[in-house]
């Protein structure tokens, strides 16, 4: 029974190193993709759009980025909290 | 025959531009007629919205290779077909794929994009593409462009489609790069949406995004491959021997240039050839004196040739197939 709880103490406690290990490459890959996804949209908010047929060629595959811009975009107010999460610092 | 129009790899392919009204028409239907009939088989092909193309040969066209004569084909790109074939795919897609996107309206984008700044010249190059992708069905392909303006802009796209192709493919493989250094730690990773699961690319070779920008990149390279290769790509500038027109066709000149697209020749159509003394024509005749002075200093290097008025209304094969002999084979 014991073993059995060291076991998933310690699952836990590794899972959480590697939970943290990725949290700055995600932050940077979200933004990454919210950059990309707002270039392509860029008409929309008046910085040069890339040719139309760019656009309409990878538009029907991007569904994850545009999601992450409109997460982006909703949790604009915040990025001093995400930041500072990132950071450790409450 | 001008060494120029000769198909040399493959296939030929021949712009006319010019300024709107100089005779871009009749002199490409000439070119080709005459073309056609030295065996070669010629498509000419209008690319200018305000098609008059079959006004000229006097026969109706439509988008699809109409058989003029004996080698000769012609068609009128049809460009709201093209506009309206373009966005219908992508807004079936694109409806199905972002059914959960509220805060863009999606109706309303597709209403938008449809006259979004530089679709039809977007139009434009894609039906050109496709058209020089399919070229080794023919000999000589005429395109018989819209007013300099536009065709200068459908000319500079390969370059500027190529240079945000690229940055787009950098950003995209940075991206895929940290999806790969994450999954590596957390395994294949899902992203969930309204119920549906995806499963991330981070590969190069699965990522649908990175596939469609490569593939344009390919295509883009080749259009510009081919317009700039003098064994294959040949412009004529048509002008009138009028000082606007002489302006229009420098610039045109000059950003052909910098797009290394070769011009080769200038045809200064509707030159006024009569001795009579009539005021009316003096300021007319003069100005057509000093332009073509100047042509010819202005434009060292090409060739220039001069085409009279014509006696009769320049329409229909028999008669552009012989003008099509002053433009191809012997100038003044």
């Amino acid at each position: 029974m014991w073993k059995h709880k060291i076991k998933y103490f310690l699952k836990g406690f590794f899972g959480s190193f590697k939970e943290s290990s990725t949290e700055f490459i995600e932050f940077e890959e979200r933004e990454l993709e919210n950059i990309f996804a707002v270039l392509l949209m860029g008409s929309y908010i008046g910085i040069p759009s890339p040719p139309t047929t760019i656009l309409i060629r990878i538009m029907p595959h991007m569904v994850r980025e545009i999601y992450v811009m409109q997460r982006r975009a909703i949790d604009m107010d915040d990025i001093l909290g995400e930041m500072a999460g990132l950071m450790d610092i409450e | 025959m001008r060494d120029y129009f000769i198909p040399k790899e493959e296939f030929r392919v021949v712009f006319v531009v010019g300024k709107g009204g100089v005779g871009k028409t009749t002199s490409s239907a000439s070119i080709a007629s005459y073309l056609s009939t030295k065996g070669y088989k010629t498509l000419i092909v209008s690319l200018d919205p305000a098609h008059n193309l079959g006004d000229v040969f006097m026969i109706k066209l439509n988008d699809k290779p109409k058989e003029i004569s004996k080698n000769l084909y012609a068609l009128e790109l049809d460009m709201e077909k093209l506009i309206r074939n373009y966005l219908k795919n992508l807004e079936e897609s694109m409806k199905y794929m972002y059914r959960y996107l509220t805060v863009i309206n999606l109706e309303n984008y597709f209403e938008v994009l449809s006259y979004s700044p530089g679709i039809e010249e977007y139009a434009t190059l894609e039906a050109v593409r496709e058209i020089l992708q399919k070229g080794d069905e023919w000999d000589i392909i005429v395109f018989d462009t819209p007013p300099t303006g536009l065709t200068l802009r459908v000319l500079a796209l390969p370059k500027i489609a190529k240079i945000w192709t690229e940055k787009l493919i950098d950003i995209r493989k940075k991206i895929l790069e940290k999806r790969f250094m994450i999954e590596k730690i957390h395994g294949e990773r899902k992203f969930v949406i309204e119920n549906k699961e995806y499963k991330l690319p981070s590969k190069e070779d699965e990522d649908a995004v990175l596939k469609e920008l490569e593939n344009y990149k390919k295509e883009i390279e080749f259009v510009l491959k081919t317009l700039t290769d003098e064994k294959k790509t040949t412009v004529v500038g048509v002008m009138n021997p009028e000082m606007l027109a002489l302006y229009e066709t420098e610039r045109a000149r000059d950003a052909l240039q910098k797009f290394n697209i070769p011009l080769k020749l200038i045809v200064v159509n509707k030159v006024i050839t009569i001795d009579l003394d009539l005021p009316q024509l003096k300021v007319k005749l003069d100005t057509q004196k000093q332009v073509l002075g100047e042509i010819s200093e202005k434009f060292k290097g090409l060739d220039i040739i001069h085409i009279g008025m014509h006696e009769r209304e320049p329409r229909g094969f028999d008669i552009l197939k012989e003008f099509g002999v002053n433009i191809v084979e012997r100038g003044d």
